[in-house]
């Protein structure tokens, strides 16, 4: 394996270069000057992983509602905060009442595609999760979620990104480790391109129909021109257009259409579900795909929330009938995949006058896999919803940071000993997130 | 793979295989080009590399560039131009423009540097009516008011408004005046399928109304937008629970920038300020007096006093007053011109830069124009670095530089979606990004754009008349090629490709299709 290894990350120059590339230092300009204090240095995992997870990362953009999404329905306080968006008590006389995790949390109606993995242990909740660093804007949120790194604008690359540039590829000769199911390449996946290992990462918003066009017979000359053409160009085009050509012939061999899931798992079709879908071929055809980026929208709920049968609940039948399709897909049948699934803040604790709620701070998280220590509600310092215990008055308090979860399952699941690369100038706290 | 057969790779279908061998990463990336310095990688770079790079110019920069962090954790967004872009006038055509044509460049060189930028910031002296005919033809609902479009199909309005968007975006003569439009579009950006019909009229009353006027013009034209009331759910706000998804986003996304000095609080007392800022019967903008919150408020500082109900319809006033306090925030005077300065010049501005062309906000008003003569000056347009153009300004300029007969935008349209750039479709408010890491990767739907483009020929879509390319020579056919798509700057190493790839028979009109979908998906053709 050593061998795999050498061959791949490309001895001891590549190691030295690639640390000069990630200092950016300039000609003339000593790189002391630019280092920044935060700054750890790479560590080059020993031995070639091939034991670790593939992971699928989720990101429900909008501010998704934490307290929609799983309430704490032994709380008082959220009744009284929410007199017409409230889901009733699991064990309320409504037909359309919430379901029980813990005595203390429920699943919204809606969400019930994830109690099958939840009851099998599979899926870990968080709840107050975020981000200490406080930003009601969807914009800062989401952009300082994806980097990994709070409030410091000049990381543009993603922490996912950064942990396939810090590991070497599960199959060497992959052209495709990193997949953002997404027109553009959302910012969780985007690596630095000098990084010790080639991220290979590309948006694809349909794998099922990825091509260049035009006569079948000039196909293949006309990419090799392309790739010839492209030889020049700067970064990041260039590693774009080899990754993408590649990704060209690998994906031809790739049977989408017939794909049969296994345990008659049903996948939505929305764009999120047939996101899914394709992941789950993907990973079963042992192409070597590592991490995908997916997203799904319709959090941002200012008003007419509609958590029974509005807006909001489809939205919540779509992201867990997906995701409990891919669970009995690929989890459930030993496939070594961690799912996760964030957004960038929760809502209000009170419903605003259009029954909906604006922006807030502590939400949801969801972790999924069979090396995930779920079946519970993970909470950390909890305090409730009571108005004396919100933030400003107004919000269910950040009391566990993202990253302890992202961290754990980065080192733990993923196997990468870089998490102060993955998580710069974050010492987390391990919670037993993982098995 | 990043490997080195690449960069020596001669185009034939053997080079297209799948599951090579693994090489060892070749070692410095292009990257190290830009960010390492020049003795630090010329001590490693194999000769080949070393030649290609000679073939770039050096950025010149009234700063070195940040090499700290943002290099550590960040991408490329400092790439040199071609060293085949010599000529100054031609780098304006391609900032000035959505796309290169043959006409347009001789007009320039013409004009010179100065004259041209003159002539398209005096947009309404150039003559449009031909493609203000067009559009008056085939998009009718385009010329409606609100209160006529409320009967129409939703569908209609959305394919309407689109395909005119893409079509006068090519074909317009004004051409700088639609890159603000664009610009503008995504500044304000709004959700068709939230706000439905209602964004016909914002993009004729605001957004094109005034894309080269005055800022606090605009600003006021789109905060008296029923379109954009709905599409932030200002129309839900009142007074006994204000919504804030207006009252932010209009700091944060249309004024001061996240970072222009509000806070939460500040939020909050915007949103009581304008509570009754609302929309009524057919697309109107209203204010609703009944559902003001009249108590005082401070926003930025700036108090309010308790007003009463029976001040009515005056009570629009303290919102009026609050967008004089915005339009006139210093933050708002340096994000509008950072945000500017990223559009036309370069992604990361210089605070000298920066602090210019906010000085030019604040001595005219809010002047776009003076703003935007401001930025495309000779001096710092060739120094700057090229931008990848999006999905929708590539499919602009492959329709400009193709010169197609026009009979219908469906299939344009349709493949705006494929590209993930279709118009008003980004449901966010923040509109689509202008970020190279994001647009990189989205490479194969360009290289099949450009060949759908190519081999339209449909009396029912688009024709491309490739007539003009088999008159003579394949050499021939490709140095009208250089002229249409490149101004006569195709770097060397694409022309020579594209000899090759001819051969030297007299050309079909297939291969002359295959030729000019490759010079549409060629390197040199993503960028501006």
């Amino acid at each position: 394996m050593d061998e795999l290894h050498d061959a791949d990350c490309g001895c001891q120059e590549y190691q030295e270069l690639s640390r000069r590339q990630f200092l950016g230092a300039a000609a003339g300009v000593s790189a002391a000057a630019f280092f920044p204090s935060w700054l750890p240095k790479v560590v080059m995992s020993q031995h070639f992983a091939s034991n670790r997870d593939i992971i699928v990362s989720i990101f429900m953009r909008g501010g998704a509602d934490g307290l929609t999404l799983v309430p704490p329905y032994g709380d008082p306080a959220y009744y009284t905060s929410r007199p017409t968006i409230a889901i009733p008590r699991p064990d309320a006389a409504s037909g359309t009442k919430g379901i029980d995790l813990d005595g203390f949390f429920m699943l919204a109606p809606a969400m019930a595609g994830l109690a099958p993995a939840f009851a099998a242990k599979d899926l870990l909740i968080t709840h107050g999760t975020g981000q200490t660093f406080v930003s009601r804007s969807h914009f800062d949120a989401q952009r300082f979620l994806e980097s990994g790194k709070p409030n410091d604008p000049s990381v543009i690359t993603g922490w996912l990104g950064r942990h396939l540039s810090t590991m070497p590829p599960l199959k060497a000769a992959a052209p495709l480790r990193g997949i953002g199911v997404a027109n553009g390449l959302q910012k969780t996946l985007v690596a630095p391109v000098g990084g010790p290992y080639p991220p290979r990462v590309l948006p694809i918003a349909d794998p099922t129909n990825y091509t260049i066009g035009g006569a079948a017979a000039t196909q293949a000359s006309r990419a090799a021109f392309l790739q010839s053409d492209y030889a020049t160009s700067d970064e990041p085009l260039h590693s774009s257009a080899l990754d993408a050509t590649n990704t060209l012939a690998l994906l031809k061999t790739v049977n989408f259409s017939g794909y049969v899931p296994a345990n008659s798992a049903k996948y939505p079709n929305s764009a999120f579900g047939r996101a899914l879908r394709s992941v789950a071929v993907l990973i079963k055809n042992d192409v070597g795909i590592e991490a995908a980026q997916v997203d799904i929208g319709g959090w941002d709920t200012h008003s007419a929330q509609g958590p029974i049968t509005g807006g909001m609940a489809n939205t919540m039948a779509d992201f867990s009938n997906s995701i409990g399709a891919f669970y009995v897909d690929v989890i459930a049948t030993g496939y070594t995949v961690t799912l996760v699934a964030v957004s960038e803040f929760g809502r209000n604790v009170r419903e605003n006058g259009s029954a909906g709620n604006d922006h807030g701070r502590g939400t949801t998280m969801f972790a999924m896999g069979k090396g995930i220590a779920g079946g519970r509600v993970l909470t950390k310092n909890w305090v409730g919803l009571a108005r004396e215990n919100l933030e400003a008055g107004q919000d269910l308090k950040v009391t566990l940071d993202f990253r302890d979860v992202l961290a754990e399952i980065v080192q733990n699941r993923l196997a990468n000993p870089n998490l102060s690369l993955v998580f710069p100038t974050w010492t987390p706290t391990m919670l037993g997130v993982t098995r | 793979m990043r490997t080195s057969p690449m960069s020596s790779a001669q185009p034939g279908p053997s080079d297209h295989s799948e599951h090579e061998p693994e090489a060892p990463p070749q070692t410095p990336s292009r990257r190290s080009f830009v960010f390492s310095g020049a003795l630090a990688a010329a001590s490693v770079l194999p000769r080949t590399a070393m030649a290609q790079r000679a073939s770039r110019k050096r950025r010149v920069a009234d700063a070195p560039p940040d090499t700290g962090a943002a290099a550590l954790y960040g991408v490329n967004e400092n790439v040199a131009s071609f060293s085949e872009w010599a000529s100054t006038v031609g780098r304006l055509v391609r900032r000035a423009t959505l796309g290169i044509t043959a006409p347009e460049i001789a007009r320039a060189n013409q004009l010179g540097f100065q004259g041209y930028l003159n002539y398209q910031l005096n947009y309404s002296r150039i003559d449009d009516g031909a493609v203000e005919n067009t559009v008056l033809q085939k998009w009718p609902l385009m010329a409606q008011t609100a209160d006529q479009l409320f009967s129409a199909d939703a569908g209609q309005v959305r394919t309407q408004l689109q395909e005119s968007t893409i079509y006068r975006a090519a074909f317009s003569q004004r051409q700088l005046y639609h890159r603000m439009v664009e610009f503008w579009s995504d500044h304000f950006n709004q959700d068709i399928d939230k706000v439905g019909y209602l964004l016909i009229p914002d993009q004729n009353d605001v957004i094109r109304k005034h894309a080269l006027g005055k800022f606090p013009d605009l600003l006021k034209a789109s905060a008296h937008s029923a379109s954009m009331m709905v599409y932030l759910d200002q129309n839900t706000s009142r007074n006994t629970a204000p919504n804030q998804n207006y009252a932010r986003e209009i700091m944060e996304l249309h004024t001061l920038g996240v970072d222009g000095g509000y806070t939460q609080d500040d939020v909050a007392e915007l949103s009581r300020v304008l509570t009754g800022w609302t929309v009524t019967g057919r697309g109107q903008f209203a204010f609703n007096p009944s559902i003001h919150d009249w108590k005082a408020k401070t926003v930025l500082g700036v108090t309010i006093p308790a007003g009463s109900p029976s001040l009515g319809a005056d009570g629009v006033k303290e919102g009026e007053q609050m967008l004089d306090v915005l339009v006139n925030h210093p933050s708002t005077a340096r994000f509008i011109a950072t945000k500017l300065l990223k559009w036309l010049l370069d992604p990361n501005p210089s605070a000298t830069q920066i602090s210019t062309i906010a000085g030019v906000y604040r001595a005219t008003g809010g002047d776009i124009k003076a703003m935007v003569r401001a930025i495309l000056n000779d001096s710092w347009l060739p120094a700057s670095p090229m931008k990848l153009k999006r999905p929708f300004h590539f499919a602009a300029s492959a329709l400009r530089s193709a010169e197609p007969t026009v009979n219908a935008m469906t299939t344009i349209n349709n493949q705006l979606a494929v590209l993930g750039h279709q118009s008003y479709t980004w449901d966010t408010p923040d509109g689509y990004p202008d970020k190279i890491e994001y647009w990189a990767g989205n490479i194969v739907p360009r290289w099949n754009f450009a060949s759908v483009v190519s081999n339209l020929n449909s009396a029912t879509t688009l024709q491309v008349d490739t007539t003009p390319y088999r008159s003579g020579s394949s050499a021939a056919a490709i140095d009208l090629i250089d002229t249409n798509f490149f101004g006569g700057e195709m770097p060397l190493t694409t022309r020579n490709a594209l000899i090759a790839y001819a051969g030297t028979a007299t050309l079909t009109d297939a291969r002359a299709r295959e030729l000019i979908g490759l010079a549409i998906a060629a390197n040199a053709f993503q960028w501006y």
